[in-house]
């Protein structure tokens, strides 16, 4: 019951790759990981940059790790997550001027 | 395929809309990073999250502890930039001038106490015990030199008189290895100087001049002028950054090093700093898509991702020890487009943390957001001994 009521949620059912929901969705995916990883405090962990460890609680290996992936999620949100969603737009737009076009040139009854 | 052809198209137009606009997000008026006269909003919330460090010794000792695990310098150097930062602050903001000054004395004589009872390997890299310093016995410039001109900092905001002595004492101590040095070249490490301690060095016995009347000013344009003939690399015009004591370049012009270094000649010869900190303006400093930082060497110079570059990120050739320091050399010379094109780069990049009207970059650390903290207050502080107004 549960499963069927997330699969009739628009934005988990699986869309067409390249998409406008699919790019909104990949947005999404994006900035929630983004937002998890944030609240979880990685970000702390970014001082591996300068060479000096995040933390002294967990061993370097394991910090420059976490380190590496709050860098790449946050650099995929405030980089990619634009993108995508102005792809999206762009594509929307692009589509519904196609159907117009299609709908002014088509047969006249 | 069409449609992910259209996909694509989108994808790739949406890029290059966005691109340039990205630094839009991040920049601010430089007002909001320094300001004349007065403090700057960002220069009082980096010094809040340093005054909390010297009131929570906790906290600090964990700050050092991550520090010292990578470099022992840094430990000092964090507790340099803080005392010369709040010497600028407490003149910028005369009614904070008792809360800075009493942060000022517990640096120093904790940074003392710890030099005479660790000893002066406390706070180098272990590799100076590896070989004996060709000058008996050991001094290291980085450490006088920057300890006195904390020391005269403080005294140029305001007299202490426990801490005239204690000035004397070291700028006796450089002034008299300058005058027996063949080439006026002092050590930092064992047969190892470098152009940043000089320069700090420097600008301490002219700050001694200041207050205490005496005159140096003969050391210091001799020092210069051999800087000039022997120091300097020949392709790029820039003061190298190490070199033993003999005059031979250890390493050459470094983005890590020469920012500071333009800023420290600064209060010793105005026109060969700023021509310094212009080429190195030339040579090291890019703004890309709006953001600004900095390259660690000029095209003219090979060298390794060190200690003091940080790590180099390949394309682009960003160093983030250059990059950081290019804020003081940006701020000193009042170059605003660099400097609000780099602010951009940190807002985007260091990962700023605020908590209760405290900021500290997460990027960073103690000693990368002191020397930040520098950048957004310098000034006030060689302005008053060039303009030899009386202490």
């Amino acid at each position: 019951m549960i499963k069927l009521f997330w699969q009739r949620l628009a934005v988990f059912q699986r869309a067409e790759f390249l998409s406008a929901r699919d790019l909104l969705q990949r947005a999404g995916a994006i900035s929630v990981l983004f937002l998890v990883a944030h609240v979880a405090g990685l970000r702390e962990f970014t001082s591996v940059l300068n060479g000096t460890v995040g933390s002294t609680a967990v061993n370097v290996k394991l910090g420059t790790f976490l380190a590496a992936v709050y860098i790449l999620l946050y650099l995929a949100s405030v980089i990619l997550v634009p993108v995508l969603v102005l792809a999206a737009l762009m594509l929307v737009v692009w589509q519904r001027c196609v159907r117009k076009e299609e709908n002014f040139s088509g047969p006249r009854t | 395929m069409k449609r992910i052809l259209t996909g694509l198209a989108a994808l790739v137009v949406a890029a290059i809309i966005w691109l340039p606009c990205l630094h839009l997000l991040f920049i601010r008026p430089l007002s909001e990073f320094r300001q004349d006269p007065g403090l700057s909003s960002k220069a009082r919330q980096l010094a809040a999250r340093h005054l909390q460090l010297w009131t929570e010794p906790a906290l600090r000792e964990q700050e050092l502890k991550k520090m010292r695990a990578s470099n022992a310098e840094w430990d000092f150097m964090g507790r340099s930039y803080l005392v010369w930062s709040l010497a600028n602050m407490a003149l910028r903001d005369p009614p904070s001038k008792p809360l800075y000054l009493q942060t000022m004395d517990q640096i120093i004589d904790e940074t003392r106490r710890l030099e005479k009872q660790e000893g002066m390997y406390f706070f180098l890299m272990p590799y100076a015990k590896e070989r004996h310093y060709l000058v008996q016995p050991a001094h290291s410039l980085f450490l006088d030199g920057e300890i006195a001109l904390m020391l005269a900092a403080r005294r140029v905001v305001e007299e202490k008189p426990e801490y005239k002595p204690l000035l004397t004492e070291r700028v006796n101590v450089i002034v008299e290895r300058f005058q027996k040095s063949p080439r006026m070249l002092l050590e930092s490490y064992p047969d190892e100087c470098w152009m940043f301690d000089h320069c700090v060095a420097l600008d301490a016995i002219k700050m001694a001049d200041y207050l205490d009347g005496s005159d140096h000013s003969a050391l210091i344009r001799g020092w210069i002028a051999m800087a000039k003939q022997k120091l300097v690399h020949r392709d790029s015009g820039l003061l190298i950054s190490s070199f033993t004591t003999d005059g031979t370049p250890m390493a050459g012009p470094e983005g890590s090093s020469i920012w500071m270094v333009a800023h420290s000649l600064q209060l010793l010869d105005e026109d060969f700093a700023r021509d310094q900190y212009q080429r190195a303006r030339k040579e090291l400093g890019e703004i890309t898509l709006g953001f600004g930082y900095a390259h660690e060497w000029p095209e003219s110079w090979k060298g390794e991702a060190n200690i003091d570059s940080g790590p180099i990120i390949p394309g682009f050739e960003i160093s983030a020890g250059s990059s950081g320091m290019a804020f003081i050399g940006a701020g000193t010379f009042g170059d605003g487009k660099f400097l609000t094109s780099l602010a951009a780069t940190l807002d985007f990049a260091a990962f700023p943390s605020r908590t209760g009207g405290r900021l500290k970059y997460c990027a960073s650390n103690q000693v990368g957001d002191a020397a930040l903290l520098y950048a957004t207050t310098l000034g006030p502080l060689w302005q008053k001994v060039k303009t030899g107004g009386k202490p």
